[in-house]
């Protein structure tokens, strides 16, 4: 039992983590229908520029903030620069275009910080342990658990009740019907590409002190991100939490119990198996077409 | 009239196919063009430190004057660690950029990938960065020159060590699943057969992997009193930081390729301790021709401090080729340097030692010493151990 509930505290802050990167690349699909494959050097530019910022000798606080405003605004400077000029073109070529982005943050970060493996600082310590039983986890995991969580449920609240999360699901539902009531719907995409990347930067700080900081670092996270996201609805904030938490927590378990060796091939095979179960994922609404 | 026009064309033509035959690929009378490929990009990037060792190597030696004139140029190509890259990367090297050798080519998969391509185009390949028992029984060697350890040994050796010297019982070993860390388990388990103890637990993980804490949760388990790593560096760190959580504190064992300045920064005090191993004198441990060395590369590269040991690696896997190629002389060809490889005997170079090849031997270097990590530095605890001369 005590094993068991390791497992699954293990799933649940690998989860967390899963879930923010998969709420950043849901919250650009559902507006923009654009899969951001820039999504995870993005967050690892936000981690470098902190980890530069902290170098400088800024407080705390103030260098991780600049990390993350630094990735909303890489990510809005990239939609208003590259995608909003050619917003006439094809879904592809604008999945493409993410695609070259990935390369250039990813070639600068290369470049800029070279590939060795860095330690991020945290304000919790992760070689302080609490045990329940026999179940541990670092300061650190808990820590960053709870950040995932209040983050979780910022996000949730901003895009219910605040008057940008209105504006951003009426342009995920209809860009053109809100552009005609009034919403600035180009602004709004900027600020959802902004939020989008300020999410995964959060991810990316929160995940960097666990995995080590390098140009790299957010390759695993991503694709785990994106399973997480197809598990639990490309469309669906709820369904990236759900999805992300259940991948978590069902990649520990089966490793635990069934195979470590195929830990990694289990988020492609979720994403496989919800594609043919459930194509529209946990929480989203079935696909339907008017004919 | 009309002879003169013919002589002119029959000169035309055979002229210039003439020199082509004389030609050596990747000589010029300027130059001698050397290949690699290696992870510069990935999640292996952190040995891609390797090839601007090699590259810091050439600067120095060009600054010196070349070798008998020609310069040294090194083409390195980023395969991101994937054998497909690796293998379209030497395609490229050797056909359209022409190099005269490979050096390195990190990655035992990688290295498999490539093995039947240069064998069969008779590509000068020097010390492939890759499991050396790959090479036991293999017949078309001419071109392939060896001075890599091989995984299975010393995971051998070191399984061998716990049991003998550390009193282990059971070991687990932690590992990367590709060639390089089933080598490492394959020795392991020879290892254990030979010293009677058992392997308890066999735990991979994939090198792309952000979280090994299911994996430490499965060591912990296996109640081994010792674990054995072949992992990348943030792997290695990781998976030690992940024990320490769960409350599992065994005797770590590690190939050389963890021996590094880096992982006392990663993995913190839980360093301490660690048995690994080394194929060449570690720098800051008394040896002061690695010291010079390590001080040429960062004079050339300042950015090779943060990776002391891959760069010097990278001098080590250029080294015997540059001897070669010295001792080849002006008139350099591929065959000239063939036979001057053949005769190094028990060569000792600035960084690599001991280094043997002949007309039936390819594998240039047999042995290993042990070191243990203490405070922030590797103490070497043996002297040489030897293992067989296979290929």
């Amino acid at each position: 039992m005590t094993l068991l509930l390791q497992y699954i505290a293990n799933g649940l802050a690998a989860g967390s983590l899963y879930a923010l990167v998969a709420l950043g690349i849901v919250l650009l699909y559902r507006s923009s229908r654009v899969l951001n494959f820039a999504h995870g050097d993005l967050s690892s530019m936000g981690v470098f520029l902190a980890l530069s910022a902290l170098a400088a000798g800024w407080p705390y606080p103030l260098a991780v903030a600049a990390g993350l405003g630094s990735s909303g605004l890489l990510a809005m400077a990239f939609y208003r620069i590259f995608l909003r000029p050619v917003r006439g073109g094809t879904l592809l070529g604008s999945v493409i275009a993410t695609l070259a982005f990935a390369l250039v943050l990813s070639g600068l970060q290369v470049w800029g910080w070279g590939t060795q493996t860095r330690v991020f600082p945290f304000p919790l310590s992760e070689s302080r342990v609490v045990r329940w039983g026999g179940v541990a986890a670092s300061e650190r995991t808990l820590g960053t658990l709870g950040i995932g969580i209040l983050l979780v449920a910022g996000l949730s609240v901003f895009v219910q009740r605040s008057r940008w999360g209105l504006a951003m699901r009426a342009v995920a539902q209809d860009p053109e019907a809100a552009q005609l009531v009034g919403v600035p719907a180009a602004r709004v995409l900027a600020a959802t590409w902004a939020l989008s990347g300020v999410l995964g930067a959060c991810a990316g700080v929160l995940l960097a002190p666990a995995v080590f900081v390098d140009p790299f670092m957010m390759l695993d996270p991503f694709l785990k991100g994106f399973a997480a996201a197809v598990l639990g609805g490309m469309e669906s904030l709820p369904g990236a939490v759900v999805g992300g938490f259940g991948l978590g927590v069902l990649e520990s378990l089966f490793a635990g119990y069934v195979s470590v060796r195929f830990k990694t091939t289990l988020a492609f095979g979720v994403i496989v198996a919800a594609l043919l179960i459930r194509p529209e994922g946990l929480l989203g609404r079935p696909f339907q077409r008017r004919v | 009239m009309r002879r003169l026009v013919v002589f002119l064309l029959v000169v035309g033509l055979i002229g210039p196919l003439g020199q082509t035959v004389a030609q050596e690929r990747g000589v010029t009378p300027e130059e001698v063009v050397i290949g690699t490929s290696m992870p510069l990009s990935g999640p292996a990037a952190y040995w891609g430190a390797v090839g601007r060792g090699m590259e810091a190597y050439a600067r120095y030696l060009n600054e010196q004057g070349g070798i008998h004139g020609r310069r040294l140029r090194v083409v390195v190509r980023d395969d991101g660690y994937l054998p497909p890259r690796a293998a379209a990367n030497v395609r490229e090297l050797v056909e359209r950029v022409g190099v005269f050798a490979i050096v390195s080519l990190i990655g035992s998969a990688n290295a498999f990938a490539v093995r039947d391509y240069l064998v069969r185009n008779q590509v000068l390949w020097i010390t492939p960065t890759a499991d050396a028992t790959m090479w036991y029984g293999f017949r078309q060697k001419r071109y392939l020159f060896v001075t890599y350890p091989s995984y299975v040994e010393e995971a051998r050796i070191l399984v061998e060590y716990a049991a003998e010297r550390l009193g282990v019982h059971t070991v687990a070993v932690f590992y990367q699943n590709d060639l390089y860390g089933q080598k490492g388990l394959l020795g392991a388990k020879q290892g254990a057969h030979r010293a009677r103890i058992r392997i308890v637990a066999q735990v991979p993980y994939e090198v792309t992997a952000a979280d090994v804490s299911t994996e430490a949760v499965k060591l912990r388990e296996s109640r081994a009193e010792a674990v054995l790593l072949y992992a990348t560096p943030r792997h290695g760190a990781l998976i030690v930081r992940e024990m320490a959580k769960v409350g599992y504190a065994p005797r770590l064992l590690s190939s050389f390729t963890l021996a590094d300045p880096i992982m006392f920064t990663l993995a913190g005090e839980a360093w301490n301790n660690v048995i690994s191993t080394g194929f060449f004198p570690l720098p800051g441990t008394g040896d002061a021709r690695v010291d010079q060395a390590l001080g040429i590369l960062t004079r050339m590269d300042p950015a090779l401090r943060a990776n002391p040991h891959n760069a010097l690696a990278g001098w080590a896997f250029l080294e015997p080729l540059v001897e070669a190629l010295r001792r080849a002389g002006r008139e350099l060809t591929k065959e000239r340097v063939v036979s001057a490889l053949e005769s190094l005997r028990n060569w000792d170079g600035e960084v690599i030692r001991g280094v043997t090849f002949g007309p039936d031997r390819r594998q240039g270097i047999h042995r290993i010493f042990l070191t243990r990590a203490e405070g922030g530095r590797y103490v070497r605890i043996s002297d040489w151990i030897p293992y067989p001369v296979r290929f």
